[in-house]
């Protein structure tokens, strides 16, 4: 199942095509093939253990998909892993920054490995974004875990990616730097950047993604702009429990 | 309250089992009960060219480091255990979750590590030995005190480490007094009696001569060493949030000759922040070679002229090339899998972090070498230590990658490792005994080092980074 999202002007700038990862007996991703186009706040939906990190890891070369292929801002993720982390902004869900740099020191250490330049001034305008900036001289071991994550995110668009892809992005945040995060995923994504998000909070993707697909048990189930639920009259939730249900009992 | 160490018990082994199969983490007793039975063969062998005590001295020293080197990795910490397995929690670090005491679980885990790893290592040894004791016309009974005495070696090395590292995380200034106190028993011992002060290692006592006072006596040292580490144990130490300041541009500036200064300066500050550089060096190398040394120097007799210091080099250089393990211990890949960082780019951070500590085993056997009167010597003695050291490393970096710690109980890597590294070291053993100045021979050894490195990077690039 694919279909292509926005309007025909716009490139494709992620790619999937027969994406599988089977782990031992379990097929993480099953066959799934879909496509982001630039600019778009892409939400890729499900439950727990529906795939979605599976497929993060996979779009940025940080596992290898057992079939089909994947091209990420023109370049093919098995092949060129390491172009495509260069290009991208990647917050994995459960990764934390190095214990015992210093929320400056990270980010600088992550300017040195990208060759940014200016990285001062980038990392202190982020320190004060997100309202850190008391705690950069602090071990990362010793960061609360919603300032870990304010610095994941930070090291993750430092750079200005094209495309930045966030597993579960608000998970650690306080409901002020919730609203602060969305509102500058949402402005990043009207500058022409494209914002691939993986959630199982149905709410926030509904709020900004402007499309989204669910996986369930691996397999894609649906994929489409939020604004045909919008015209509907539908909201995201019910049209993902129903979905998912009914996969459940098939 | 015996459901605790039940329950860490069973985590020990599904951590290992996870990492390896459980078949793969199953064979490894099964490998050392085949080893000390088969070795056991080779005794009446050795017996004609070695008094049986020497022998009986190095097995216990050998359990005597073994000690050190769990009570080393049980105390690597929290920090490690998340760095190295990413999400896992373990239950020695769940006081906070847990109505139980710091000390209460902390002398679970330290009685789990005891009992876990006696079956693991030091029984297999015994019961090889035992069964193979009616074949080689070792008496039962001796075979059995064997088995009493090396756990008694292992348990010495574990509680020594339990308690100086307990030490160490109270006052470093009261463990640097410790170790001075304990160097200076031992030169006295030797400035007055003239006798080596590892013939009075109490276990290798207990085996050349048992006697119940002593042994009950070792056994209340042992208590009362474990009693006092629990006592000393501070599981709010680590609590303290450290605010420091920026030592990363200033090094990366330090570093900016090397390949990667990034990941260069990054470990270096990982390895002096979490007190390892310090700590390690320490109890993973200064201690267990003084130790070595006492031992081995009872070898001296059997051993050609300056054959003491090449030994002693090559068991340095072995030694050494675990500093691998020192700089991979903090990180597993996923730290690196969001930035434009390739597996092989990492270990080739990690070697040449690894060649920059390589001054501590460089400046060790040359110091050495002018304290025993063997100046002449250094030079190939400092090239035999390192060449030992790149090439086991080399090794290891094949075989494991990024996971040396992870990947020892894995039979098939473990053996691979041990026919590689015994083979040169037989090889170097033998030169370096034959003309002191044909250990620089060794350099050789930096050819396969440099190929298992290169053959290293394209292997861990085609895998997928392992994760917990």
């Amino acid at each position: 199942m694919k279909v292509c999202l926005e309007s025909e002007q716009m490139s494709v700038i992620l790619e999937a095509k027969d994406l599988s990862k089977v782990y031992g007996e379990v097929n993480a991703v099953n066959h799934v093939s879909l496509a982001v186009k630039e600019g778009a706040l892409f939400g890729l939906l499900g439950p727990n253990g529906s795939g979605k990190t599976t497929m993060i890891k996979m779009l940025t070369g940080q596992v290898r998909p057992t079939s089909g292929s994947a091209t990420v801002l023109g370049l093919d993720v098995e092949k060129d892993p390491v172009g495509v982390r260069a290009q991208v902004g990647i917050i994995p869900e459960q990764e934390t920054p190095p214990s015992f740099l210093t929320a400056r020191e990270y980010l600088d250490f992550v300017g040195a490995v990208r060759k940014i330049p200016d990285i001062g001034e980038k990392a202190d305008w982020w320190f004060d974004f997100l309202e850190f900036g008391d705690k950069k001289n602090v071990l990362c071991k010793d960061l609360s875990r919603g300032t870990r994550q304010k610095l994941m995110f930070a090291q993750a668009f430092v750079h200005e990616p094209a495309l930045a892809l966030i597993d579960e992005p608000l998970i650690n945040f306080d409901p002020i730097m919730q609203d602060v995060v969305k509102d500058y995923l949402a402005e990043y994504a009207k500058k022409g950047k494209t914002i691939f998000i993986s959630t199982h909070i149905l709410e926030v993707a509904e709020e900004i993604c402007s499309e989204f697909a669910i996986l369930h048990k691996g397999n894609l189930l649906h994929t489409g702009p939020v604004a045909d639920l919008t015209a509907r009259d539908e909201h995201l939730s019910s049209f993902f429990l129903s979905l998912v249900r009914k996969d459940r009992h098939a | 309250m015996l459901d605790l160490f039940k329950n860490m018990v069973k985590e020990e082994w599904r951590m290992h089992s996870t990492m390896f199969g459980s078949l793969s983490f199953a064979m490894f007793p099964v490998m050392i009960f085949g080893i000390a039975f088969m070795s056991s063969f080779l005794l009446p062998l050795l017996r004609t060219s070695m008094p049986a005590g020497n022998i009986a001295l190095m097995t216990h020293a050998s359990f005597l480091m073994l000690g050190f080197m769990v009570g080393a990795f049980g105390l690597l910490g929290n920090e490690v255990m998340n760095r190295r397995f990413g999400q896992a929690s373990l239950l020695a670090y769940s006081a906070r979750s847990l109505p139980l005491s710091g000390q209460f679980i902390f002398s679970n885990f330290v009685v789990k590590d005891l009992i876990y790893y006696f079956f693991l290592w030091v029984f297999p040894f015994g019961l090889g030995y035992i069964l193979a004791s009616p074949f080689i016309g070792v008496p039962l009974a001796g075979a059995l005190l064997l088995l009493l005495t090396l756990t008694l070696s292992f348990l010495s090395g574990l509680c020594v480490v339990f308690f100086l590292s307990t030490v160490y995380a109270r006052s470093r200034a009261l463990l640097w007094l410790l170790v001075l106190l304990l160097g200076a028993g031992c030169g006295t011992i030797v400035a007055v009696t003239g006798t080596n002060p590892a013939l009075f290692f109490p276990p290798l006592l207990l085996y050349l001569s048992f006697s119940y006072p002593l042994f009950l006596l070792t056994c209340a040292a042992l208590a009362i060493l474990f009693a006092v580490s629990v006592a000393l144990f501070d599981p709010q130490e680590t609590e303290k949030t450290r605010e420091v300041k920026n030592s990363f541009a200033p090094l990366l500036a330090k570093f900016s000759f090397l390949p990667n200064p990034p990941l260069a300066a990054k470990d270096m500050i990982d390895l002096y922040r979490s007190g390892s550089v310090v700590g390690q060096t320490l109890f993973s190398f200064i201690i267990p070679l003084a130790v070595i040394w006492f031992f081995l120097s009872l070898l001296g007799p059997y051993l050609p002229p300056h054959g003491l210091l090449f030994m002693f080099a090559i068991v340095a250089g072995v030694i050494a090339s675990t500093m691998y393990t020192w700089v991979t211990m903090f990180d597993n890949f996923g730290p690196y899998a969001c930035l434009p960082v390739a597996v092989s780019t990492l270990i080739s951070g990690k070697v040449t972090t690894f060649s920059l500590l390589q001054i501590v085993p460089a400046v060790f056997i040359a110091a050495v070498a002018v304290l025993t009167g063997e100046a002449a010597n250094l030079v190939p003695a400092v090239v035999l230590c390192l060449a030992i050291s790149f090439y086991a490393a080399g090794v290891m970096v094949w075989l494991t990658g990024l996971s040396p710690n992870v990947l020892v109980y894995d039979v098939k890597v473990l053996v691979i490792y041990l026919a590689l590294v015994g083979l040169a070291l037989t090889i170097f053993t033998g030169i370096a005994f034959a003309s002191p100045l044909f250990a620089i021979a060794s350099l050789v050894l930096l050819v396969p080092a440099w190929l298992f490195i290169r053959k290293a990077k394209v292997k861990w690039d085609a895998v997928d980074p392992a994760g917990f």
